[in-house]
C-alpha cells in the first residue's frame, strides 16, 4: 500500500465490461518527502475521494475481483482516506 | 493503473499457444507534466500491453500491470503482465 493525492478524474467509454459504473480517479504516488511522483496513475475509488485529498491506495486486486469478478483486470484500489501523515519532525495533512 | 499512449501494435511470427489471436500494443507511459499539457506525449518507458478494447495508435489507455492483468483470461492461466483495460476519453487534472 501507499499514499497518493487525487488529481483529477478520467472518462471512459470503451473499457473492461467489469469496469462499468465504476469511479476512476487520476492519482499521483507521494514520496517520503511529500513530493510526488513523476508518472500518474489510475485507481478505482469506492470511497469517493476529493480532488486534492491523499488517499491510500492498495495494489492488491482482491477486493476488485470480490466486487466486480474474477475477470477484473483492476489492481490499484483506494482502501481509505488520509486524515493526517505524522513522520518524525513533519505533520501534514 | 498506469496511463499510456498506444504507439503502435506488434505481431509475433511464433507465441506460446495461449498468446492466439490476441492484440499487442506498445504503449508509452504518460507523464504528470504530458498529461497536464495535453501533449499527446509520454515520456515513460515504453512497453507492450494486451488490447482487447481495439485501441489505435495516438489514443490515450489505462494498463494494469502485474498477476491481474491476466485476470481477464481467467480461469486460463496465461503469461501476461500487461492489460489494456479501458480507453479513457476524457480527463480532468
Amino acid at each position: 500500500m501507499f499514499l497518493a493525492r487525487i488529481a483529477g478524474s478520467a472518462v471512459s467509454v470503451v473499457k473492461h465490461a467489469t469496469l462499468a459504473g465504476c469511479r476512476l480517479s487520476i492519482a499521483q504516488r507521494l514520496e517520503a518527502d511529500g513530493s510526488a511522483a513523476v508518472e500518474p496513475i489510475l485507481v478505482l475509488d469506492w470511497m469517493g475521494a476529493a480532488n486534492g485529498a491523499t488517499v491510500l491506495v492498495s495494489t492488491d486486486g482482491d477486493i476488485a475481483r470480490l466486487r466486480l469478478g474474477n475477470t477484473t483486470p483492476v489492481r490499484l484500489t483506494v482502501v481509505g482516506i488520509v486524515d493526517q501523515v505524522q513522520m518524525a519532525g513533519q505533520e501534514r495533512a | 493503473m498506469r496511463l499510456g499512449m498506444v504507439r503502435g501494435h506488434v505481431t509475433l511470427s511464433l507465441a506460446v499457444e495461449t498468446f492466439r489471436g490476441k492484440t499487442l500494443a506498445i504503449v508509452e507511459p504518460v507523464t504528470m507534466e504530458n498529461l497536464r499539457a495535453r501533449n499527446s506525449l509520454g515520456g515513460g518507458k515504453a512497453l507492450v500491453a494486451v488490447d482487447e478494447l481495439g485501441a489505435a495508435a495516438g489514443q490515450m489507455v489505462a494498463f494494469t500491470e502485474g498477476t491481474e492483468a491476466a485476470n481477464p483470461f481467467w480461469p486460463d492461466r496465461i503469461p501476461v503482465d500487461a492489460y489494456c483495460a479501458l480507453i479513457v476519453d476524457t480527463f480532468h487534472v
